[in-house]
């Protein structure tokens, strides 16, 4: 490894204690999210500058060389406008990949969220483990010097070849011990976190975007926790579909809103795909609170009651604060499903009360 | 060096003979350098060894990771390439990336015989020290005793500071050194090298004044550089256009040579290729006549130009000066009048591109007082404050800046870790 590397990760480790640090700031924008790879994020950051004696803005000025008249733009192109906002920023922007593992941990330290001891467990035999067994047959590369002299003077010793006085050893075939591993179970846990959004009319951009940076926080949790962990997307306004992640954060219907429908999908696909005993079942749901009709929320109250709450782990019904919504579908939970410890819900009136939010559903550690 | 042992660093046999050739030929033109050691490396290492500013023996830092980066990110993006580095020492020491061209190793290998004769002939350089490879190495080790009795983030703070400090020395002092002057008091006020007082008079433990005097020297053996980019990358451009096209290439070669060579100096409207305004430079001067070789020895970037730029210069490179437009925020051409032209130009090259900062007195409260020589650009003022934090904290008294902002009188005060500004003249 070239010893740049050593320098490279120093400067990486800089960068997450800034993210740690700005952490606050990240729970409250899309900025990471929408920089989301398979395992990663990228963080844009600008690049950390030492201060320096030098030259302002006032000197905007310098010597060019190439064609155009007076009053030209420099560019060439004649659109830019240097000196807008960010425009130095943008240049000296570095990404630094953060791993969303590292991320979710940050995010279990600020928010001081508890480790999720899964349910239902399976258990795999895992190749690998650790090496910490002896063999008589390896590679090499994995020889046990210190047992493999032990030996030699063992067997040394006993053939009468052992000389006080001139103490040399010299490990034939038999003498030489390998390290080894050993497969082991270990346990297995997968989960799936099935997110539902209302995305009737009275949900807005704003609404939506908290929605998902909400969701992206909480995905980014479960993940850490689970080996294996899939998500499911299902919007509804007065009937619920299936999405793609795509679609979820950016459809957007009109109409009326039956939040029941999404709790029908949701069952069916829990019933259909994944049988509780073997899967850890996350269900969010987040809407500004307005129902079709009172008949229809006492169709989801009793829905939740004797269908989804005993088959999740966690129910959290998130209500996003709209111009239109009344919020009433929150106070209808909470007074009639007030004794369910599976369901928790939370108000979210604006950006800043996502990690709130987030403490609420991932703080019980179930 | 910590570059991977298996993976052979050496130049194939084709390339060995070219490197011979041209050499060969470049000494026979009338150029002298000191032995040249060529390195094969891939884009990745050569990335590595840059971000070190050349010297893979450097002290370890977040710094030099953070360019890495940044380098190696542009790189795998394709938005820029190093084709070669060349390092001030002797040996020369040139890396050359892997994946050139075989043509583009030539016209590499020409350009480095350039760069090597003005290491070895230009004034500016007389006096840089040659064994730098080894003397980073010792500085590394320096750094890394001073992390192992002090702790990591102790040194990196002061190195931090320190580096903020690293353009505050005096560009004449090696030369002044050189040409036999007495120097004995060049770290006393009234004095450039702030870095080189603070190392002197700080009262600091001893193990920050070895590392304020390293980031000095380290700071002084680059300075050369930055004072004849323009000269030095001209001169090389220069050599490698005229001894590639005197023999070297091969008649398949020649539409290549000229793209790569018209890609290295075509014109940037923003700001001025060193490439470029460099080759016009020499071309302009052996056309007139004059003894290319001798301005290569005595001169820096903006007394050449001072020489060489006339009118006929400025109208025939097309040289024009340009500013910001108030009301539209544009950057735009402004003029064309070779006088203002060349003005700004040697403005903008003068003490390396930096503002004078001078150190001029200690008063009787141990206060230090500097002076920015202002000539029409301001300072950045926020930076300003910032490092002035960083010598007050060295110095243990207050720091004070007198300088001007849109023509008003003003100065930075740093005390106990907080800055202010006040509109003061400085005491006549």
């Amino acid at each position: 490894m070239l010893r740049i590397e050593a320098d490279r990760a120093r400067f990486r480790e800089i960068v997450r204690g800034r993210i740690r640090a700005d952490l606050k700031r990240y729970l409250s924008t899309s900025e990471l999210f929408a920089r989301r790879g398979d395992r990663a994020v990228s963080v844009p950051i600008p690049q950390i500058e030492l201060p320096r004696l030098r030259f302002g803005d006032n000197n905007k000025s310098g010597v060019g060389q190439g064609s155009g008249e007076r009053g030209d733009a420099v560019d060439g192109e004649g659109t830019a406008t240097v000196g807008s906002a960010g425009e130095g920023a943008a240049e000296h922007a570095l990404e630094v990949e953060v791993e969303l593992d590292e991320l979710a941990a940050m995010l279990g330290r600020e928010l001081e969220l508890p480790f999720i001891q899964p349910r239902g467990r399976h258990s795999l035999l895992c190749e690998g483990g650790r090496f910490d067994h002896i063999r008589s047959r390896g590679p090499d590369a994995l020889r046990h010097i210190r047992r493999t002299f032990k030996q030699a003077l063992k067997r040394s010793v006993a053939s009468g070849e052992w000389d006080p006085k001139n103490p040399k050893l010299v490990p034939v075939r038999d003498d030489f011990r390998f390290r080894a591993n050993r497969p082991r179970p270990l346990p297995h846990s997968s989960a799936v976190i099935i997110h539902m959004m209302d995305v009737s009319g009275s949900m807005g951009r704003e609404q939506k975007e908290i929605v998902r940076i909400q969701a992206f926080w909480i995905d980014t949790w479960l993940r850490s926790q689970y080996d294996q962990i899939e998500v499911l997307y299902i919007v509804h306004d007065a009937a619920a579909m299936s999405v793609d992640r795509e679609s979820f954060f950016h459809l957007r219907e009109s109409g009326g809103t039956k939040i029941s429908s999404a709790y029908e999908l949701c069952l069916a696909q829990i019933q259909t795909r994944y049988r509780p005993e073997d899967w850890n079942i996350y269900a969010f749901h987040y809407s500004d609170g307005d129902n079709w009709s009172a008949r229809d929320t006492e169709r989801c109250m009793t829905l939740l009651r004797d269908e989804l709450i005993p088959r999740v782990n966690q129910f959290c019904y998130g209500q996003v604060k709209s111009a239109y919504g009344s919020g009433q579908f929150k106070k209808d939970l909470d007074e009639s499903l007030a004794r369910e410890e599976r369901l928790v819900t939370a108000a979210v009136n604006d950006r800043s009360d996502i990690s709130e939010a987030i403490r609420a559903f991932l703080g019980k550690g179930r | 060096m910590s570059l991977d042992s298996k993976r052979s660093t050496h130049l194939p046999e084709a390339l060995r003979e070219q490197s011979a050739h041209i050499q060969g030929l470049a000494r026979a033109a009338g150029l002298d350098f000191a032995e040249i050691d060529f390195r094969l490396l891939d884009a990745h290492d050569v990335n590595g060894v840059a971000a070190y500013g050349g010297f893979p023996t450097r002290y370890p830092s977040w710094r030099f990771g953070m360019e890495f980066e940044r380098l190696d990110k542009t790189h795998q993006y394709g938005l820029s390439r190093i084709y070669e580095l060349v390092i001030n020492t002797e040996p020369v020491v040139a890396y050359l990336v892997k994946t050139n061209s075989h043509l583009e190793q030539k016209l590499v290998i020409a350009h480095v015989c350039g760069h090597a004769d003005f290491f070895k002939h230009n004034s500016w350089f007389a006096s840089t020290d040659r064994g730098m490879l080894a003397r980073m190495g010792e500085h590394s080790q320096i750094v890394r005793q001073a992390m192992d009795r002090e702790g990591q983030d102790c040194v990196e703070a002061l190195l931090d500071r320190a580096l903020s400090l690293e353009t505050l020395i005096d560009p004449y002092l090696p030369l002044r050194r050189h040409l036999g002057a007495d120097v004995r008091s060049a770290t006393n006020p009234p004095t450039f090298d702030v870095l080189g007082f603070l190392a002197v008079h700080a009262p600091i433990p001893a193990w920050e004044r070895e590392l304020l005097e390293v980031v000095r020297s380290e700071a002084y053996y680059f300075q050369p550089q930055r004072m004849t980019k323009i000269m030095n990358e001209g001169w090389a451009s220069y050599w490698h256009a005229r001894l590639l096209t005197g023999g070297v290439l091969s008649d398949s070669e020649v539409v290549d040579f000229a793209d790569c060579h018209s890609g290295a100096t075509a014109d940037s409207p923003g700001r001025i290729n060193p490439y470029k305004l460099g080759i016009e430079l020499f071309r302009s001067a052996a056309d007139a006549g004059l003894d290319i070789f001798r301005l290569r020895r005595v001169h820096n970037d903006a007394s050449l130009i001072d020489l060489l730029v006339d009118a006929k210069f400025v109208e025939r490179q097309k040289l024009f000066l340009y500013g910001q437009n108030a009301k539209n925020g544009r950057i735009e051409v402004v003029e064309r009048d070779p006088q203002r032209v060349k003005a700004k130009l040697m403005q903008d090259l003068a003490w390396g591109g930096l503002p004078r900062i001078e150190l001029i007195s200690v008063s009787g409260a141990r206060e230090l007082e500097l002076r920015h020589h202002h000539d029409g650009r301001d300072l950045d003022l926020e930076a300003a404050r910032a490092t002035l934090l960083c010598i007050e904290k060295l110095w243990g008294a207050p720091v004070r800046l007198f300088t001007r902002e849109s023509g008003e009188a003003r100065c930075l005060l740093a005390q106990r870790g907080e800055t202010s500004i006040e509109d003061v003249e400085p005491a006549a």
